[in-house]
């Protein structure tokens, strides 16, 4: 996942509890790489070619059905097979049969499915300390993909403060979360411009997001709170309002290309 | 810059020096900087040096040596008679200017001798100049064959006089805040350096009216230098040494004139590997036409990688969130507080390209050190501890580099090297 995961557990140490979390997070990284020899690169090796494939792999076949569903909750604006390189290329091309597993598509493209796969992968690791019967532990991903098991061990939510990307002095967001998924996606502060990061890109076209811009978005689970975080981060003005409006108390837009360090949008700062 | 500017800035150099060579294992592995920077040197009774060879780098070496608390300049020497006269202007107007180095030695009034000549010159300067009994100063590399750089090292120990090589590197903070670091764990083993010396030039300079293509540009003609590798690659072979803790086993290499393809001798592209006891290596390349990839060292542990000339170093791992471990020490104290925590930190897993974090830049010439250090050493009689066998070590690989290049084969690392 190119990227360190955190697994803070608190109250009674369970090692198997922790082994078992871990083991979650590698079995995702396993079948969703596209970094190494995959079930994701086999799927991908076959679309490319033009031909069907029928996934096997539980993991994968889970995380398809979770996009397939992600992707009509989020408007199509998120897309793990969306590509600059390849116009049209996208979920919309792709024929899928859960039942079965099978897959195919109209047109050659492959999926990346990046920050849903570290969502992916701690909904899978929370759902592993739940059943060891951990209940209270904090998962994050970099830190950009956090979830939480349960309550603060001092109890109460836990409360979260997401800083401004552009003046991490200053804080953009406070949260309080109880057994609930944050996903933060920006296309500026920390790590936003590694030269080899990929860019956000707009599904319907392909092209990249270039407005200085951070979301947040909350959910029960973290594979949702990663497509809504990248579906406001990639809607346009009226998109976002509806997603924003569907869910203000979870769902956080902040613009900064117009002014620096304020939000854009009157009712962004209300949701604030 | 003032005279208090400069006290200060040389006391932060000097401070940066001590920080660096402070860490366990570093007087071992660094005992000359430490020597040298730890030394309080007199403003009276300098030791008297005379350069011979006022190039460019000869005069700026006599800038450097002006900066020193314990020596000076009593005599220049240069054939080439517009170099003398630049020298000159640096100087003191009575300080004695010669065009023959026999003469130099021969008016004595100098303690030591600078030897900044082209590299086929330096052995005979420097047996010259022990000859003379006075002590040496002489830029890298050594000499042009190995079989020379043993002679220098001998004679200096036969003549009981100091022998010492300009390796800058060796007293640079960085590069000792980076060895430290290294020696700390913080990298991890180190298994391979890769490094570069990439630049975009002919390396050709213009010839001054009075002088010869041969004579100037001297770097591109076998007879006097082995090119890239002894002026550059040698400078980066001390690094690897150093950092490896070891000389080379063998080394192999492919060498061209690939680009500038102007009469030259001398490889413009070279390409080597040189192999280390334990399966480590060492590996390099440097040429003429593309300068993408510039200066660098990049030394590759288990835990990490520095590059010294970026002042960086980077961890395998991502850090630990400092917020969550503060969550953890809050917990066990009672106490709940926000967590600041969040922002896009997505990197695909290869190439990992993360900003590292700064091993501390050093903002002084080193240079100016080592002449302080080699003043010391030159009052004492004895050589600061270590820099000679990094040095000649570093030497003998360039020449066996080019030696595997021109031959074709894998060059095993001599037996019948002096011992330092």
């Amino acid at each position: 996942m190119g990227t360190r995961i955190e697994l803070h557990l608190f109250g009674k140490l369970d090692r198997a509890a922790v082994d078992s979390a871990r083991r979650a997070i590698e079995a995702v990284d396993d079948a969703l790489t596209i970094h190494r020899p995959s079930a994701t690169t086999a799927l991908n090796q076959r679309l490319m070619a033009g031909l069907p494939c029928r996934v096997d792999d539980p993991i994968l076949l889970d995380a398809l059905v979770e996009i397939e569903a992600a992707y009509g909750a989020a408007h199509g604006l998120f897309d793990p097979a969306a590509d600059m390189a390849r116009p049209g290329a996208g979920w919309e091309a792709v024929r899928f049969d859960e039942r079965q597993g099978d897959i195919e598509a109209s047109q050659p493209l492959a999926f990346d499915f990046g920050g849903f796969g570290k969502g992916f992968a701690l909904d899978r690791a929370c759902d592993s300390l739940r059943a060891c019967g951990v209940t209270s532990a904090f998962l994050c991903a970099g830190e950009s993909s956090i979830a939480v098991v349960g309550e603060h061990p001092l109890g109460g939510g836990w409360p979260v403060a997401i800083p401004h990307p552009l003046e991490p002095e200053r804080v953009l967001l406070d949260l309080e979360l109880r057994d609930a998924a944050l996903s933060i996606s920006s296309t500026v502060g920390a790590g936003a411009n590694a030269p080899a990061r990929a860019p956000m890109i707009r599904p319907a076209d392909g092209t990249p997001v270039s407005a200085a811009r951070t979301t947040v978005a909350v959910d029960r689970r973290g594979a949702r709170a990663e497509v809504m975080s990248t579906a406001l981060l990639v809607a346009d003005d009226a998109q976002a309002r509806d997603l924003l409006d569907r869910a203000p108390e979870r769902r956080f837009r902040f613009d900064f290309s117009l002014e620096r360090a304020q939000p854009a949008h009157a009712y962004e700062v209300a949701l604030q | 810059m003032t005279d208090k500017d400069f006290d200060l800035t040389r006391r932060a150099f000097l401070d940066g020096v001590l920080k660096a060579t402070a860490g366990a294992g570093m007087s071992a592995a660094a005992p000359w900087a430490v020597s040298a920077a730890m030394a309080e040197p007199l403003q009276s009774d300098r030791v008297r040096l005379g350069v011979i060879g006022t190039g460019d780098r000869g005069r700026t070496l006599i800038r450097n040596i002006l900066k020193t608390r314990n020596c000076t300049v009593a005599a220049v020497c240069d054939n080439f008679e517009p170099h003398l006269a630049k020298a000159r202007a640096l100087v003191p107007g009575n300080t004695p200017a010669f065009a023959d180095h026999r003469a130099m030695l021969d008016a004595r009034g100098i303690d030591a001798v600078v030897v900044a000549t082209p590299l086929d010159m330096h052995a005979r300067h420097t047996l010259d100049a022990f000859g003379a009994g006075l002590h040496v100063w002489c830029e890298k590399a050594m000499a042009r064959t190995i079989a020379d750089c043993s002679a220098m090292v001998k004679r200096s120990q036969d003549s009981k006089k100091v022998l010492q090589i300009g390796h800058q590197r060796m007293f640079h903070p960085t590069y000792l805040n980076a060895l430290r670091r290294a020696k700390a764990g913080e990298i991890g083993e180190i298994t391979q350096i890769r490094a570069s010396w990439h630049r975009n030039t002919s390396w050709r300079r213009p010839i001054p009216p009075g002088s010869n293509d041969r004579k100037i540009n001297w770097r591109l003609y076998r007879e006097a230098s082995a090119g890239l590798m002894t002026e550059l690659a040698t400078h980066q072979l001390q690094i690897g040494n150093w950092f490896l803790d070891a000389v080379p086993t063998r080394v192999i290499g492919s060498g061209s004139i690939c680009f500038w393809k102007d009469g030259r001798e001398v490889y413009d592209h070279v390409a080597l590997v040189y192999e280390y006891p334990g399966g480590r290596k060492f590996v390099y390349t440097s040429l003429l036409n593309n300068a993408r990839y510039g200066c660098e060292e990049q030394i590759q542990g288990s835990k990490g990688t520095i590059e010294p000339e970026l002042g960086r170093i980077y961890q395998e791992v991502p850090p630990k969130v400092l917020a969550l471990q503060r969550m953890q020490e809050d917990v066990k104290r009672g106490h709940k507080r926000t967590v600041p925590i969040g922002g896009a930190t997505w990197f695909p897993e290869l190439p990992v390209t993360t900003p590292g974090e700064s091993l501390g830049w050093g903002e002084y010439d080193e240079t100016m050190l080592q002449f302080e250090g080699f003043g010391e050493a030159v009052r004492a009689g004895k050589p600061l501890p270590g820099m000679l066998a990094q040095a000649y070590q570093a030497s003998v690989a360039s020449l066996l580099g080019e030696q595997a290049m021109d031959r074709g084969a894998a060059m095993p690392w001599p037996t019948d090297l002096a011992t330092v």
